[in-house]
């Protein structure tokens, strides 16, 4: 008798998956995966790329939109919706080959999971999108990073300090956005031997390539300097849920500096709290992205001398900070995530990502003004020739052209002064 | 209706769908497009996961939360092997060894912890599991140098030496060009041949003389062990097929995806397994095929419409389903035909009729 | 500080985290209690709650602080107790008698709803939760830093452990609670009403979860993730402790945090990234030598 039942349930199965196949058969595989989709290119020279038209250009982001890293995840996306939503409104943007176009946005949600990330890859080529950019993680990006380069893909301004988007590698169309993790842990170990006393520091640092990459940078600039010393290296993962432990650990070792390579906004907080709570005064170092005054310090509770200084390398002005709301493009920022991120609470300032990915959206935007051609190989070399770009929100200008550099480049050590960042070239 | 089940009931009308099926399937990457293939590719392959977990889980009763970790497990063993060696003087040999080793030495390492944990039961068992992956992702960063860690591995563009003596990059799972294949329709049928294989051992497996003591054991141990079914020995045993399960899956997911790292092993995965094989149906052959099919399809045709609200859809299509299939996806023709019979009032006492009932009860005992 | 000083400090720190453990880990046990089975949602339905209690009480603070937070609060432990009652009622009386890997999944799913209903309503930011002090207060005893907020956590969740140890033990309610989960059939037969006790059980762990999940959101903000690292925390404690004692699962959990602590500190060889495994040896070796748990009561194993 079970087996009748496996029989009729055999026979379901049967009717759906030949439904599903002739419907998908009757799609048929017409279209060549690449190529086609010119749109009727007037000029006549090369044949455009998929996801460009005489009148648009299709862009994909694809990056956490729901889960744990969901808030930066949506910011990477919105600051080029915001972006894009107004240049479209303007009418478009002229391309380097005289059209004007504009640009639609397809966002995809990869959960920060590799495989969903490799899959949305493959969705971009179905869709016919021209590039992917802007997406969060490195994980995410890597997985699909090698499928990129073999269908030719621009996989660019990724928001991850990996170093190999930005390696130019043979064959690859891929470029970072955000200065390498390396170089900002550099800055930082940089102005602390300018200091010239000495010191002690405590390392605590992400099981990746983030919090490795940050230590690994500070390790580089510090070498040579007999004064400061390591005096222990501890570490946390990603998904644990208090690192109290190692503060109470690294605190014990006498440590006047702590370098905090931290990336999760909570456990941040925490550990802060848990600094001051012990008493500890140490001078304390930040990444970018867990050093905002109001998403980190304000919480924890930290003024200007609840520690011997707060020091955090950045590249880009603080939405959230005052003076940023008052100049005339934080106002255009603001006016714009406001007019066109809609379907979440995001307002644009509560990860630093937003005006990351509003950077990006400037810097695709050069790129798109002088790529000659409709195709993805004349836009990665109209995106890698830009220099001297002034963006509305990054310290100094943008400069693609480097070997092993992503595109924003200008990092700078600053010091927290109880209500935002100043800018400083010494520790101490 | 009856004319058409019984129509299903002869055992050549099976065959002979399961022809056209297989038909089906083998003419349909020829001509579907690239995306559809590479979909269906990733439906094998965690049908293959999903499958394992049910063999643990559906058919002997014993909650694993932690099956990611053995296709996690599975996808390093192939893809490192594959990496060092492949290119090499053994080349294609390399894609061999990575399939034996996928499936032994996540076996073994299942055997292992099922020595250990099938003593456990029900939620203790479940708890256990759960360290798997939870561990399992700190210990795979720890040996970041041959698994890449959290910016994982891929074996796409690996270096080879061609007959020219030049150094070439290749992919191990490009289509050879004496096939005449596209790389989607290759690692299509790469992997639909070494899943339709999986399918059918199991299907074996289950209805013979092990699947039964499985059913037994998952009825009730003490039952078993009076028949002189020894429960524990039973239970080992399908961990370590499921584990076995597991890591081929892994290497399917190397095949379809050319990519791993420390990421694929995440607790959250193995959640979103149990959550596929419950929704698919626990304790079906069919059930694990629908499974894979919701695990890779809700989240793609949701990112299609509004990728905002994947998890959202995600809740919402689980508690669905279970409310209105308790018995997952599977039972659906079930549902539906009992539905059917109600709607014409049951009058007719024919055959079919009679029977039914005692098939659903079979049924329900043996999930 | 010596290592003793840093031994002792461990220790307290464990206790603070190990609370945040327990006040999940007594709002499962209470489920478990109820129902006989245990709810992955249970986190997010106190995210959910605190939610709530923070769109509520955000109203009232612009007056007075203590008044707004006082009425989240309160507004919160309400909504949620509504809430988990529908949800008994709802969604979960469905599955109750069926399979327990569907109970299971149908919790996951349950889960996986809320938090995205959550991001979907309030997004994904992090936002302040208002509260009666500041949460990065802290004082000294004896070289022994102390946050006011753990000893606050801590004090809360001994008192909600002794309140659910009367309710179980002392109260009609709670035999009754204990009869249904154990055998709904005869419970009903005696005269006790089965689908009200399912529902108040599972009320009352809402209400208690958000009790857990408001302490937490008010030191770490608040985000619909915020249980996720926590839950298999408290999942290991509830099973340790015993299922059936709120003492047990307190006691287990305070165990774990601490035990955690003081392993990823003083074994170099496990370290901070693989301390996690300590509680899943501890939970391991307990079962086979007391498969029944610390406190547990000697019965079958459910599910």
């Amino acid at each position: 008798m079970i087996t009748t039942a496996t029989g009729r349930r055999m026979l379901a199965f049967a009717a759906s998956a030949g439904v599903v196949a002739l419907a998908i058969t009757g799609c048929g595989r017409a279209e060549p995966p690449a190529g086609g989709n010119g749109g009727g290119n007037g000029g006549g020279a090369a044949e455009a790329s998929p996801g460009i038209t005489d009148d648009t250009l299709t862009l994909g982001i694809t990056t956490p939109l729901t889960g744990a890293t969901a808030g930066p995840g949506n910011c990477t996306a919105d600051g080029a919706i915001a972006y894009f939503g107004v240049r479209n409104a303007e009418g478009g943007i002229e391309f380097g080959d005289g059209k004007t176009r504009t640009i639609e946005i397809k966002t995809y949600d990869d959960e920060y999971n590799p495989e969903k990330s490799v899959t949305n890859f493959q969705q971009m080529v179905s869709d016919e999108v021209f590039a992917g950019a802007l997406g969060l993680g490195t994980p995410t990006n890597r997985a699909w990073r090698d499928a990129a380069a073999e269908e030719g893909f621009p996989q660019v301004l990724v928001m991850t300090g990996d170093p190999v988007f930005s390696s130019r590698e043979d064959g690859y169309l891929d470029l970072g956005l955000v200065p390498s993790y390396q170089q900002e842990g550099g800055a930082f170990g940089e102005a602390l031997v300018a200091d010239g006393q000495p010191h002690k520091v405590a390392v605590l640092f992400q099981n990746d390539d983030y919090g490795k990459g940050y230590t690994q940078g500070f390790k580089d600039a510090i070498e040579g300097s007999d004064d400061i010393e390591i005096v222990k290296e501890l570490s946390y993962e990603p998904t644990a849920s208090s690192l109290e432990g190692q503060i109470t650990e690294l605190q014990a070792t006498g440590a006047d500096v702590l370098f905090h390579a931290v990336s999760v906004t909570p456990l941040a907080i925490a550990d802060l709290q848990k600094v001051a709570a012990l008493g500890w005064k140490p001078i304390l170092f930040l990444p970018s992205n867990t050093a905002s005054p109001g998403g980190i310090l304000t919480p924890a509770g930290v003024t200007a001398d609840t520690f011997t200084g707060v020091y955090a390398a950045g590249f880009a002005q603080a939405a959230a900070a005052p003076p940023f709301a008052e100049s005339e493009a934080g106002k255009a920022y603001f006016a714009a995530i406001e007019q066109y991120v809609t379907g979440h609470e995001q307002d644009g300032k509560a990860f630093p990502h937003c005006v990351w990915s509003w950077t990006g959206a400037q810097i695709l935007e050069e790129a798109f003004k002088n790529m000659e051609e409709p195709t993805r190989e004349s836009f990665y070399e109209a995106l890698t020739s830009i220099s001297g770009l002034e963006t509305d929100f990054t310290f100094g200008p943008i400069d693609t052209t480097v070997e092993g550099s992503p595109a924003v480049q200008v990092v700078e050590l600053q010091k927290f002064n109880g209500n935002g960042y100043a800018n400083v070239q010494v520790v101490g | 209706m009856n004319g058409l089940r019984n129509l299903v009931d002869r055992p050549w009308a099976r065959w002979a769908l399961g022809a056209v099926i297989a038909i089906i399937l083998l003419v349909l990457p020829l001509s579907a497009t690239e995306f559809t293939n590479q979909t269906i590719t990733r439906i094998a392959v965690f049908a293959v996961a999903v499958l394992g977990l049910n063999i643990v889980m559906g058919y002997t009763g014993q909650v694993s939360l932690g099956h990611i970790f053995f296709v996690g497990v599975g996808a390093y063993c192939a893809i490192i092997p594959i990496r060092a060696l492949w290119g090499g003087s053994i080349a294609e040999g390399a894609i061999v060894i990575g399939f034996a080793l996928a499936i032994i030495i996540p076996g073994i390492v299942g055997l292992i912890v099922a020595l250990a944990a099938v003593r456990l039961r029900g939620l203790a068992l479940a708890m256990i599991t759960i360290a798997l992956p939870i561990i399992g992702v700190p210990i795979a960063k720890r040996f970041s140098d041959i698994t890449g860690g959290n910016e994982g591995v891929s074996v796409r563009r690996l270096d080879y030496v061609a007959s020219d003596g030049q150094t070439y990059k290749g992919n191990p799972f490009s289509a050879p060009a004496w096939s005449g294949l596209a790389d989607d329709q290759w690692q299509y049928y790469l992997v639909m041949i070494i899943a339709a294989a999986l399918f059918g051992l199991a299907f074996f497996l289950v209805r013979g003389k092990y699947g039964r003591a499985f059913a037994i054991v998952k009825a009730n141990e003490s039952v078993a062990a009076s028949m002189g079914i020894s429960p524990y020995r039973y239970k080992v045993l399908a961990f370590t097929i499921a584990s076995m399960y597991g890591g081929a899956a892994g290497f399917l997911y190397i095949v379809a995806l050319q990519y791993t790292s420390s990421e694929t092993l995440s607790f959250g995965h193995s959640i979103e397994l149990v959550i596929a094989t419950i929704v698919g149906g626990a304790g079906s052959i069919v059930g694990s095929i629908l499974g894979g099919a919701v695990y890779v399809l809700v989240p793609q045709i949701t990112n299609a419409i509004s990728p905002e609200s994947t998890t959202v859809v995600q809740g919402i299509v689980i508690l669905l389903v279970l409310f209105l299939l308790p018995g997952g996806l599977a039972s659906l023709p079930r549902v539906l035909a009992r539905r059917f019979r109600r709607a014409r009032g049951g009058h007719n006492v024919d055959s079919s009729n009679s029977t039914e009932p005692a098939i659903e009860n079979t049924e329900n005992t043996k999930h | 500080m010596n290592s003793f000083g840093t031994f002792v400090q461990l220790v307290v720190d464990g206790l603070a985290q190990g609370s945040i453990y327990a006040a999940l880990a007594l709002a499962i046990v209470l489920v478990h209690q109820a129902t006989g089975l245990i709810n992955f949602a249970q986190g997010g339905m106190a995210v959910l709650g605190s939610y709530i209690g923070m769109t509520v009480g955000n109203l009232v603070v612009p007056v007075n602080l203590i008044l707004g937070v006082l009425v989240g609060v309160i507004v919160a432990v309400a909504a949620s107790f509504a809430i988990g009652a529908f949800i008994e009622r709802f969604v979960m009386r469905r599955f109750q008698g069926g399979e327990e890997d569907t109970k299971v999944v149908a919790t996951i799913g349950l889960l996986t709803l809320i938090t995205g209903a959550i991001g979907m309503i309030w997004g994904f930011n992090f936002i302040p939760y208002p509260f009666f002090f500041n949460t990065s207060t802290s004082f000294t005893v004896a070289g022994i830093a102390i946050s006011l907020w753990s000893l606050t956590t801590f004090l809360t969740i001994v008192a909600l452990m002794a309140v659910l140890q009367l309710l179980f033990t002392k109260t009609k309610m709670g035999l009754g609670l204990r009869a249904v989960a154990d055998n709904p059939g005869s419970s009903a037969l005696s005269g006790i009403r089965v689908g009200r006790m399912l529902m108040v059980g599972w009320g009352l762990a809402a209400a208690l979860g958000t009790i857990a999940g408001i302490l937490l959101a008010a030191k770490a903000q608040l985000n619909p993730g915020n249980f996720d690292a926590i839950l298999v925390y408290a999942l290991a404690a509830v099973i340790i402790g015993g299922l059936s004692s709120p003492i047990g699962a307190v006691v287990a959990a305070l165990g774990i945090a601490v035990l955690e602590n003081l392993a990823g500190t003083f074994l170099p060889w496990i370290g901070h990234d693989l301390k996690i495994a300590v509680p899943f040896v501890l939970l391991f070796v307990i079962l086979l030598l007391r498969p029944q748990g610390l406190f547990g009561r000697k019965s079958v194993v459910r599910v």
